[in-house]
Order: structure tokens, then C-alpha cells, then sequence
């Protein structure tokens, strides 16, 4: 059998016909999200242009000398802070949402309480407590003495040390809402079948557990991916350390762009393989599941539990947080606190707050055309409107600087720049979320509400909106807690004299101003403290309705 | 409701920010140098003056990149970086402005750039610490004896990447020969035995509780060190003196106009205060730095200008030598 040609005429007059057709059946759903995601782009299209004026000649240096290194580097780092952040999480998680025991809310707050806390600030920390006259340095020498050194953090372990406490609360979050909601009577089925408890966990739990555990994972390692502060302060080369040397040691540009256009490349790739896995395993689970009651823990095992959860949070925030108080008492008591520190404060709550609400309506449908579409073509622009967030901070600054003086000067100045860095950056966070709670809404309802009479902004307002309040509200928490901490792009990009906690912490820890470093970085965990609260609130809601 | 309380005041918080423009009648300096050691002198500028000036901190290339995309759109008048290389390179993007020649003429033409678009404020030297209880290391006179290999294990210097340990070696490698430098750096990778300090305050505080014994850093150190702990064992070695030695390798603080600044007239008075007598005094002594006008005397606790040599190699060599010498880091894989 034998296909016709068409003429070359005919093709071109159908293609556009298509083009067309696709427009009309995008929709006004369709073409804001193609909206928000040409701007999410901008940065990535100033690394493109910028990365084609390398010669073929210095990509091939690049990938000869550098690329092997960091790829190895920057590929390992992920996989074993993945597996950090996976034995933390998924352990404190199973324990606080299967076992009942004293002082469980205490618990669940110190394992989401990490997150206040920036990476830089977790590096600098430690390496002052790891010095041989600081704390952890003195337990060191007492217990081991002066023979063997004490270790250091200028390695891939002491990097994966830090990105796992860092990290991990998010493994923590999105399991244990998992076994939350999960179904009760498949494991009775297989105790039944004479299946012993670890089996029934390996072999029952952590499968239906697989897409919580991967989509936090994939948060996890976007993070590492994306990570500047521990790395640049621990020195260890990965792609952002490596493209910020390029950049500001040798202030060359176009080695910077191509390293980052690899890099967007690898978390493409991550993030589709990560989604493609996660769609051949979709579990639904019954609609009558039987509700799980936590079992009640001996005595003896509520020491084990909290033994494992305490030794968790003294290091991933009891030992930081009390090294902040300590260092905080010693500036206050010196009067090193002047008024300036609450405009520092207001300032960083007032870009968080702006950048979280608004990279929140942007996410929006994009996140909503994902979750009702399912298509290639959305499934391209959800992926696409990701990139913001694997661009390193730097890269990113200096691409919304390009673009805004050169396409739009007269928003350049005062706070829009940052707030668009950081709108494009902490995208994909809000349209995660979102789309997670959205998946769950059911056509059919907001379908009866059309039936009903309602428009669709109504319907949109009256019903979409309400049952993903929670979803809304967990994405607008994770933007806020990231935008409060975020540093590199915020360093470029605030207005002239505009100084935020993290640009203090920076300023400070830079003199090595201990005692000024520590009252900024105290701040910050207390501002994040209300967003990690109405995280709490709407989390403990969501999970009463299941 | 709510939601349209909530969504009001997210409003007026646009609109409020959209408007922060602090900078209408102030200088704005986009500053690289610490806050803390600039401020007093500002300060006394505008009270002088009664210009005010903004203090815009960070790393001095992370600002030169911003003032390079900005462009004409830039706020910056000024540029101030503790660095030579970083404001040469600035000169090379065409970012600054010549000074007038009347304005800088007291300054040595070593310590400011060919065309005047920047100038050098203070100098700082790059000097050995050694710790008085180790007998064998008092008598070390160059920085190249710390790529010895009796030395193994007892030198502390910064990591390869710091901004003054990348100077100081092109500085070596311009006063001496690429080949020597290379050896030495050489040298020192298998002398530190993979361990160096982020910090220089660290390697001298390392030097001082006798952990080890010599360390490479900025004569500021030092001094810093002994204003918090006055008995501490350490001692200030002046190397690479004498007729063959190739001299104290020298870095500048500098300033610059930027190119698109709108109140060039305020700019150059602050630079010309900055150079005047009493700024001099004010910017170099507070962080115990060598003024680099001749007239004015450095602070009386570091060894004065004329009693030691220094390497005879133009600041603007530390931007166009830079590469070279990251690529010889690079090559060795130096921590």
C-alpha cells in the first residue's frame, strides 16, 4: 500500500489549520499557561543565547575537562542525599503515623521545623561547631581525644550530611500523609496471609507508598540540583559552584551558560524519567478503606521512637537553633541589634510573602491545565514551567536583569526584578502542589456545578477552589519557606540598599561576625514559624477528612 | 470576607514595593568591601557634605556582573572592591569612567589604572605567620620555602579559590616565571595534605595554637588576631626581601565611577574625599590597611611602607594574568 503525497502547499495550508484548531481548543485555560510558562522561560532563553555564542571548539574543552568531574560529582551527591533524606523521612514518618505515643504533635513539629532553615546556614553552622573549639570539635576531643582528627564537612559526605537534614522534612511531609490516607486492609490481608510485619512493610507499604516517596524525592534532589549554599561554603564542585567560578572567577559568561544549559538538561531528564515512572504506577485507593487507628507504643518502644526522632532533631534543628540562641544572646546583650534588624525582617517577609501569593496564581493554570488535559502538549509546558527552579540563582539574576532592560526598562528597579526572579523560580514548587491536590478533585462535581448554572469563574470560586484550599495553602507555605531563604539570586537582585536575612547572613558570616550572623538567622526560623503552622493546620485538616 | 482583606493588603504591598526607590538624591555604591569598614568613612563624607550615600553589599564580581548586564539602566555611581583584578576587569567591560587626572595625581600610577578609571584606596600586603614556639620556621625569608618539602603537613593557607590567594600567586607568577609558580603551587597542594582553611583568620588562629607551624595570609590578619588574643605565639615574617628577593606581593581596594552614573559630580567628591588626607587615614586604618597616597603614615602597628620592598608588578596585571593563574590552580586540582 502506497500513502499519498500531499503537495508541499497543501501540507503547509493544513499545518496552519492545525495551528489554529490548537489554539481554539487550548482554551483561556491553555493560553494563560502557555502565558505563565513563555515567561518562565526567560531566564532559560537568555542561557540558550548566551551558551550559542560558545565555540565548538570550548564546548568540547568543557565537556572534555569539566563535564565528566561534575557530572560524577553533582549525580552522586543527589543519589546520596536522596537516600539520606529517604531512611530520615520515611522512618520518622512511619513512626509518628503508625504508632501512638507521647508527645507525638512535639514530634511532628520537630521533623518539619528543619525546613526553617537555609542550607548555607546548616554549612556555616556546623563548621563552626565541627572546629576543634567548638562544641561538637570538644565532644569530639574529649571522647576520642587529641590523636584522632576531628572530621570535616569538605566532602561529599559532610555535603550530603547537611542537604539531608536540610532536606528530609519533605520526605517526612509527604509520606506520612500518605500512610495517612492509605488503606488499611491490604496489610490486614497480608498479616492474614501470614506475612510478618517487615515484609509487609517491604513488600506492601513501600509499594504503594512509591509515589509520595518519588515525588518528594524528585522535591529532594531539585533541591540538591539547584543547591548553592552548602555546596559554594563546603566546596564541593557540582554545577552551580562550578558555573558561579566560572562567572565570577573568570567572568566568563559563556562557559557559565552552557555548563547551566547541561544542567537544565539533566533535571529535564530527571524530572520526565521521575514522571514517567510515576505514571505506570498509579494505586487508587478504595473509597470505603477502613480508617487506621496508630497502634499504641509500650514503654519501651516509645524510648526507642523518640531515641531515633530526638537524635534526628538534635541535629537537624535542636543543636543549630540553640547555637543561634547563644550566639544571638551574646549580640544582643552587646546591643549589636539596632533598629535596622526589623526593617531586614519586614523586608524579607514582604518579598516572601508577595513572591509566594504570586508565583501561587501563576501555578495556577498551568497546574490546572496539567491535572484536567493529560496531554503531551501539557504535559510539556508543566515540565517546561520547571526550569526556573534548577537554573542556578546567579544565572537567573543576570537573565531577569537582561530581560528587563532590554525588553521592559521601565520595570526595572525597585522590587520587580526580584520578586520575577523568584515568581520564576519557585514555580514549580506551587504548580507541584497544586497539582497533587487537584488530581484528586473529580470532574464530575465541577461539572454538576455547571449543570447547576454556574460560570465557570464561579463554579471556579465556589467549588474548585474550596477543595483545594489545602493544596493552595501547602504550596504557598513551601514558596513562602523558600523565598524567605533564597540567596543568590536575591544578593543581585534586591533594590539598592534593600537588605534582606539571608543577604545579612551573608554579609555577617562573610567577616565571620559570628555573633551579628546568628540574631538574622534566628529571625529567619521565626518568620517561617507562622507559614509552617498553617502548613501544620491545613495538613492536620486534610487528614481528619480522609 | 477574608479572602478580598487578604487580597487588598497583598495590593497595597505590590504597589508599596514597587515604588521602593531609596536611591533619588544618594550615592549608590555598589560596595564589596566589608560594611563595617566602610561605613565610618562614608559617614563622615556625608556629614561633610551632606550627600548621602547607599551602601549596596556583596561579592565584587557578583556585583560587577550585575553592573555589566544593567548597563545603562544601572543605579550605581560607584564601585568599590577590595580586589584589583575584579576592578581592572571592569575596566576592560567598559563599565567605569575615567577620573580626572588632577584628582588621582597623588596617587602612585602602580595602584590605579592606566586611564584612571579606577583608583586604589589601600593596600594590603600578602605576608608569612609563623608560631615562636616552632625554632626550625623562624628563619624562613620567602614564600617560597612553604612548597618545601620539610614544610609537609605544617603550612596553613586559604582554599585555591579565595580572591587573595589567586592574587598573590599571579603576583609570584608576573614577578618571578610561570614555571616556578607552578612548582610551588605544586609544592604547597603536597604540603597541605589536602587540608585548607576557608578563612585567613583561621589559618592564623591554626598558626597561633600551634597546629601549624607557618601560614600564608594578609598582613590585616594578624593584627586582628593578636586585637583579640594579645599573647598570642605568632610572629609577622616579611618575605622575599633583600636584592635577590622579588618583594611583598601587594593587593589594592579601589574605587571606580561607573560609566552611567547621573550625579557624577557627587561621585567625585567622594572620591576625591577618599583620597584626601584625612579619608585616606580613615579608610586604610580601619582595617589597619597601608594608605596608598605616600603622605599619609600607616597605622603605627604594621611595619611602615619604606622598611620592606615590594614586588614590582602593576595591580592591573591581577585581572589580565587572572585566567592564567586559575587555569595552573585548576590543573594542579588544588582543594
Amino acid at each position: 500500500m502506497s500513502i499519498p503525497l500531499a503537495s508541499t502547499a497543501d501540507t503547509e495550508l493544513n499545518i496552519i489549520q492545525r495551528l489554529l484548531n490548537n489554539v481554539r481548543q487550548l482554551g483561556s485555560l491553555g493560553f494563560f499557561s502557555v502565558l505563565v510558562v513563555l515567561v518562565a522561560i526567560i531566564p532559560l532563553l537568555f542561557i540558550i543565547q548566551n551558551s550559542l555564542e560558545l565555540s565548538t571548539e570550548k564546548w568540547l574543552g568543557l565537556w572534555s575537562a569539566r563535564l565528566p568531574g561534575l557530572l560524577w560529582n553533582t549525580l552522586s551527591l543527589a543519589t546520596l542525599v536522596a537516600l539520606g533524606c529517604f531512611i530520615l523521612g520515611v522512618s520518622s514518618a512511619w513512626l509518628i503515623a503508625r504508632r501512638d505515643f507521647a508527645g507525638k504533635k512535639l514530634a511532628t513539629w520537630l521533623m518539619v521545623l528543619p525546613l526553617a532553615i537555609p542550607t548555607y546556614v546548616f554549612a556555616h553552622i556546623y563548621t563552626i561547631m565541627l572546629d576543634s573549639d567548638g562544641w561538637l570539635g570538644q565532644v569530639w576531643l574529649s571522647l576520642f581525644g587529641d590523636t584522632t582528627a576531628i572530621p570535616d564537612l569538605y566532602n561529599i559526605g559532610g555535603v550530603t550530611l547537611v542537604l539531608s537534614l536540610a532536606g528530609f522534612s519533605y520526605v517526612f511531609l509527604l509520606v506520612k500523609g500518605a500512610l495517612l490516607r492509605g488503606n488499611r486492609s491490604l496489610e490486614e490481608a497480608a498479616r492474614i496471609q501470614g506475612a510478618s510485619p517487615a515484609q509487609v512493610f517491604w513488600r506492601v507499604n513501600l509499594p504503594l507508598l512509591r509515589p509520595a516517596i518519588a515525588a518528594s524525592l524528585a522535591m529532594v534532589v531539585l533541591h540538591v540540583l539547584s543547591d548553592f549554599g552548602a555546596v559554594s561554603m563546603l566546596r564541593f564542585q557540582t554545577f552551580t559552584l562550578s558555573i558561579y567560578l566560572q562567572m565570577s572567577g573568570r567572568f566568563d559568561y559563556q562557559a557559565a551558560a552552557g555548563l547551566s544549559l547541561v544542567l537544565v538538561l539533566l533535571s529535564l531528564t530527571f524530572l520526565v524519567m521521575e514522571r514517567f515512572f510515576r505514571h505506570r504506577q498509579r494505586y487508587y485507593s478504595n473509597a470505603q478503606s477502613s480508617f487506621i487507628k496508630p497502634q499504641k507504643a509500650t514503654f519501651g518502644q516509645q524510648l526507642l521512637i523518640w531515641i531515633w526522632l530526638g537524635l534526628i532533631s538534635l541535629f537537624a534543628f535542636i543543636l543549630p537553633l540553640a547555637w543561634m540562641i547563644n550566639w544571638s544572646w551574646t549580640s544582643w546583650t552587646h546591643a549589636l541589634i539596632g533598629e535596622e534588624f526589623w526593617v531586614y525582617v519586614k523586608n524579607s517577609m514582604t518579598v516572601a510573602f508577595l513572591s509566594a501569593t504570586l508565583a501561587l496564581i501563576c501555578a495556577f493554570p498551568v497546574a490546572f491545565y496539567h491535572a484536567r488535559k493529560r496531554s503531551l502538549f501539557s504535559n510539556s509546558l508543566f515540565n517546561l514551567s520547571t526550569v526556573g527552579f534548577v537554573i542556578p540563582g546567579p544565572v537567573i539574576a543576570l537573565g531577569v536583569i537582561t530581560f528587563l532592560t532590554t525588553q521592559l526598562p521601565l520595570l526595572y528597579g525597585g522590587l520587580i526584578a526580584l520578586i520575577f526572579a523568584l515568581v520564576v523560580r519557585f514555580l514549580p514548587l506551587a504548580s507541584q502542589a497544586q497539582e497533587a491536590a487537584m488530581q484528586q478533585l473529580t470532574p464530575s462535581i465541577e461539572q454538576a456545578g455547571r449543570i447547576l448554572g454556574a460560570g465557570p469563574i464561579e463554579n471556579l470560586r465556589r467549588i474548585v477552589l474550596p477543595m483545594i484550599s489545602g493544596g493552595i495553602a501547602s504550596a504557598w507555605v513551601l514558596v513562602f519557606i523558600d523565598a524567605m531563604k533564597e540567596l543568590p539570586a536575591t544578593l543581585i537582585l534586591r533594590p539598592t540598599g534593600f537588605d534582606t536575612l539571608p543577604v545579612r547572613i551573608w554579609i555577617e558570616a562573610s567577616e565571620e561576625m559570628l555573633e551579628l550572623a546568628a540574631p538574622a538567622a534566628l529571625m529567619l526560623v521565626v518568620g517561617t514559624l507562622p507559614a509552617i503552622w498553617l502548613m501544620m493546620r491545613s495538613d492536620a485538616k486534610a487528614n481528619k477528612q480522609a | 470576607m477574608k479572602f478580598y482583606r487578604i487580597f487588598s493588603l497583598f495590593l497595597i504591598l505590590v504597589a508599596q514595593s514597587t515604588f521602593v526607590n531609596a536611591s533619588d538624591d544618594a550615592l549608590v555604591i555598589y560596595s564589596g568591601r566589608s560594611d563595617k569598614f566602610v561605613k565610618p568613612v562614608v559617614e563622615a563624607f556625608t556629614q561633610k557634605t551632606g550627600i548621602k550615600v547607599i551602601l549596596h553589599s556583596a561579592k565584587s564580581t557578583a556585583l560587577l556582573n550585575k553592573l555589566r548586564v544593567e548597563g545603562e539602566r544601572t543605579e550605581a555611581d560607584l564601585f568599590l572592591s577590595n580586589d584589583a583584578g575584579s576592578l581592572q576587569a571592569g575596566t576592560e567591560q567598559h563599565l567605569f569612567q575615567s577620573i580626572p587626572d588632577e584628582l588621582v595625581s597623588v596617587i602612585d600610577p602602580a595602584l590605579r589604572a592606566r586611564d584612571n578609571s579606577w583608583v586604589g584606596l589601600s593596600a594590603r600586603a600578602r605576608v608569612l605567620v609563623v608560631n615562636t614556639g616552632k625554632k626550625d620556621v623562624q628563619n624562613i625569608d620567602s614564600v617560597f620555602d612553604l612548597a618545601k618539602p620539610q614544610l609537609k603537613g605544617r603550612i596553613a593557607i586559604t582554599n585555591s579559590t579565595n580572591g587573595s590567594f589567586i592574587a598573590g600567586a599571579t603576583v609570584y607568577m608576573r614577578a618571578s616565571d610561570k614555571y616556578s609558580t607552578q612548582k610551588w603551587l605544586k609544592g604547597l597542594k603536597e604540603n597541605a595534605e589536602g587540608q585548607v582553611f576557608n578563612k585567613h583568620s583561621k589559618v592564623v588562629k591554626e598558626v597561633a595554637s600551634g597546629k601549624k607551624d607557618i601560614g600564608l595570609i594578609n598582613h590585616y590578619y594578624f593584627y586582628r588576631h593578636l586585637e583579640k588574643e594579645p599573647n598570642a605565639p605568632i610572629r609577622l615574617i616579611l618575605p622575599d626581601q633583600g636584592d635577590k628577593g622579588m618583594g611583598i606581593a601587594w593587593n589594592v581596594a579601589g574605587i571606580a565611577i561607573s560609566k552611567y552614573s547621573k550625579k557624577q559630580e557627587q561621585a567625585k567628591a567622594l572620591v576625591s574625599y577618599l583620597i584626601s588626607i584625612e579619608g585616606q587615614k580613615m579608610f586604610a586604618e580601619v582595617n589597619r590597611e597601608y594608605p596608598t597616597r605616600k603622605d599619609v603614615s600607616a597605622h603605627p602597628d604594621i611595619p611602615p611602607l619604606n622598611s620592606y620592598k615590594t614586588a614590582n608588578v602593576p595591580m592591573v596585571d591581577l585581572f589580565t594574568y587572572r585566567s592564567e593563574t586559575i587555569e595552573l590552580i585548576e590543573k594542579l586540582g588544588m582543594p
